[in-house]
């Protein structure tokens, strides 16, 4: 209570109510936990008919390990079949490693409150990863920067509905290929407190990522609860390289987190049938996660999946066709199938820019992948042309649904309060609520209260500039880089950061082999 | 928190921010003391309407149009801007001040939905006008009976359908053929109702939404009386 005019009560509730109507909420998630049951596409009979392909995919015709023959080691060694550069498995052995991995964990973020658990009935959103361009309303599409890295990344900390930060948001393609890693995972710890991810672009960059993540966790914390999630992609069909290999070996040793990831481009990459689909992704995901565990037991994974259907007349990606969300709710239940947490899915289009194409083709994978209880959902936001653009207006546009659907996985509550029976009291038929008491304990959470999309009859929305969705967006992307403040962090973490930054730059540019930092 | 504060402890200016800080907050009864405490202390009925009431009700609507507020928010303020009236209206009748407004509204003849025209009537008495809400379903006579049983400034009409809406017309036609188009200001509106058609009817003015529908009320009239003062 104010004491400054000592005779009034509530005189800041104004004040009060315009700050914390208008403002977001920065810097913190809201955690997503769902309560409804998953929608399946397959039954019972139809999991164990998918299981048994894949286990004979992995003995005929087997999985191709390429230019890493300490791989073929690992697996000789622990009980599978190594003929030439081909793995074949059996079900046992498979399974006895895939058994290994945990069912669900937690992944360190700068600010504790934001750390994220991942399985179970958790849901994790974070934002597009890997285009090499970025676009906007005002200059449409073209080459990304570090800026630009940096601009998504504080954005995202803005956006308590994306819980995690992602990785690669856009590639900074100003800064070296060598050594824009190390930018990029300095801009994620400096500009948000979210989960991030780290580098998969090679074995060295890999191990730098997890020297940061030890210089800003410490190296206990990130030996008991993974500080990164690294993507792992399977270069389907049926095969792994020495790149993503190495980089599995690397964080396997650390114990951080993996998505295992096959790149299934139905048609392509995969058999046009959906049954073969299914079943070589899954023994793609199968062999990954269980290669993690022969490396280092108990290593944290994910079953992914990326699926497009591919258009036979062009090769194209298409996105938010039926097919596509059979197969995505078909591979989270095989995931759930063998326990182990799933990541799949996103707000994906092929369109260019954020038009009705864009919009329609995102909702048509969102809602499935939120539907599917996807444990962590990558490029949740920002994603256009097939995942080769970051759209700035896109990420404003896709944070909007995001919030919807974490108010759709509330479920239907049922206790007594629920079912208003004041309500029907105080207001007789062919009477309103807007006024009820129960209307008046309930109306400001009641339901998502939209921040982008515009409800406003026609003649307002003239009389303020006929803006559509994509330039409102613009608008506001720009207001919330004008209003961002970076988190504080720890001076003597960063100074480390930075130092550790500038010898491996150095080193890197003098062409000299990696070596562990000392501190 | 409301109840332990005594409102007569405090001195006029802080009183009628008070009044402001109570309308915000939907505190009827509170507004209803307040407006009878400024009244003992010697206020004019015009300075306790204007200073406390319509100025508190300008701050709820600016952060009602700026999607601050939320409806059942207004409600409450604009139910604590009626209690408030209440009290002032006979003495401000009494006193031969120009009133606000009075407006007589209702959904047309065939259409019952009335949650816009009851957000409307809403927003009218939280802007201080008088309004008598003859609710759904109404046909040109229950419309004129009103008119000529409380001579209001205003008539509203409201209509969701388009089905309904051309009944509008028929109305406006009536105080036509009677000769007494001239003697209210006619607001029109309601989902598919726009300018157009309300030019079209020979309605005054469209209202798009609750608080244009203020805005309008209050320009129009204003016009209306500088007219007559200018013939006069």
């Amino acid at each position: 209570m104010s004491t400054e005019r000592s005779g009034r009560r509530g005189e800041n509730r104004r004040e009060a109510l315009r700050a914390s109507r208008t403002q977001r909420q920065v810097g913190s998630i809201r955690p997503l936990v769902r309560k409804l049951n998953p929608v399946e596409a397959l039954d019972q009979e139809g999991i164990e008919k998918i299981h048994k392909a894949s286990m004979r995919l992995l003995t005929k015709p087997g999985f191709l390990i390429l230019d890493y023959p300490s791989a073929l080691e690992v697996f000789k060694a622990h009980g599978a079949t190594v003929e030439g550069n081909i793995v074949k498995i059996d079900e046992a052995t498979l399974m006895h490693y895939v058994r290994m991995a945990p069912s669900q964990f937690t992944l360190l973020a700068r600010s504790e409150q934001n750390n994220v658990t991942i399985g179970g009935k958790h849901m994790v959103f974070a934002p597009v990863y890997g285009p090499p361009y970025v676009a906007d309303h005002d200059t449409g599409r073209r080459q990304s920067t570090l800026k630009d890295f940096e601009n998504f990344n504080k954005l995202s900390h803005m956006i308590p509905d994306l819980h995690h930060g992602g990785g690669t948001v856009v590639e900074p393609n100003d800064i070296g290929v060598n050594e824009r890693h190390l930018d990029m995972v300095m801009s994620h710890i400096k500009h948000h407190t979210k989960a991030f991810m780290g580098s998969v672009t090679h074995a060295d960059n890999a191990a730098d990522s997890v020297t940061m993540a030890r210089i800003l966790y410490g190296t206990d914390a990130i030996a008991q609860n993974p500080g990164l999630l690294s993507l792992i992609n399977v270069s389907s069909p049926m095969r792994h390289d020495d790149r993503m290999l190495s980089v599995i070996d690397v964080n396997a040793r650390a114990k951080q987190a993996l998505i295992m990831t096959p790149f299934t481009m139905v048609g392509a990459t995969s058999p046009t049938s959906l049954a073969a689909t299914i079943a070589q992704l899954n023994a793609e995901a199968l062999i990954s996660v269980a290669y993690a565990q022969m490396i280092n037991p108990g290593t944290p994974c994910l079953m992914g999946s990326f699926i497009s259907i591919v258009d036979l007349k062009s090769g194209a990606p298409t996105f938010g066709t039926g097919e596509q969300n059979l197969l995505l709710f078909a591979a989270t239940q095989m995931a759930r199938y063998y326990n182990l947490p799933v990541r799949t899915g996103g707000n994906f289009t092929a369109a260019q820019t954020s038009d009705y194409q864009a919009g329609y083709e995102s909702a048509s994978t969102f809602w499935p992948t939120v539907q599917a209880g996807t444990n962590f959902v990558l490029h949740a936001a920002g994603w256009l042309e097939g995942g080769l653009i970051s759209g700035y207006e896109k990420f404003i546009l896709d944070s909007e649904s995001l919030g919807m659907m974490a108010n759709y996985q509330r479920g239907i509550e049922l206790d007594e309060e629920s079912f208003a029976l004041d309500a029907y009291d105080e207001v007789p038929p062919g009477g309103h609520f807007l006024g009820a008491s129960h209307t008046m304990r309930h109306y400001e959470t009641a339901f998502y209260s939209h921040r982008v999309f515009n409800m406003d009859n026609y003649e307002k929305w003239q009389a303020e500039g006929m803006q559509n969705a994509y330039k409102r967006a613009n608008g506001i992307w720009k207001k919330m880089l004008a209003e961002y403040e970076a988190p504080a962090l720890d001076d003597a973490k960063r100074e480390e950061l930075e130092a550790f930054m500038r010898w491996r730059k150095e080193q890197i540019r003098a062409g000299k082999p990696r070596t562990e930092w000392q501190g | 928190m409301a109840d332990e504060l005594d409102l007569r402890t405090l001195d006029d200016e802080e009183l009628v921010e008070q009044m402001h800080d109570d309308l915000y907050d939907g505190l009827k009864e509170e507004i209803d003391e307040g407006t009878r405490i400024l009244l003992e202390r010697g206020w004019s009925a015009e300075r306790v309407l204007n200073d406390a009431l319509v100025a508190g009700m300008t701050i709820v609507g600016i952060d009602f149009r700026d999607g601050i507020l939320f409806v059942p928010e207004v409600l409450m303020s604009a139910n604590a801007m009626k209690a408030g009236m209440e009290v002032l209206r006979p003495i401000l009748s009494a006193s031969g001040v120009e009133p606000i407004g009075k407006m007589v509204i209702g959904t047309v003849k065939g259409d019952i939905h009335d949650i816009g025209k009851n957000l409307v009537a809403m927003m009218m008495e939280g802007g201080g006008f008088e309004v008598i809400n003859l609710g759904i379903n109404n046909d040109a006579e229950k419309f004129l009976a009103a008119l000529e049983q409380h001579k209001p400034d205003f008539l509203g009409m409201s209509a969701l359908l388009t089905t309904t809406m051309p009944y509008m017309k028929v109305v406006i036609d009536e105080l036509k053929e009677r000769g007494m188009r001239d003697d209210f200001i006619v607001l029109v509106g309601g989902a598919p109702v726009n300018e157009e058609f309300a030019d079209a009817i020979g309605a005054d003015a469209y209202c798009r939404d609750a608080a244009v529908a203020v805005e309008t009320a209050k320009t129009l009239l204003a016009q209306r009386r500088a007219a007559a003062r200018a013939q006069a």
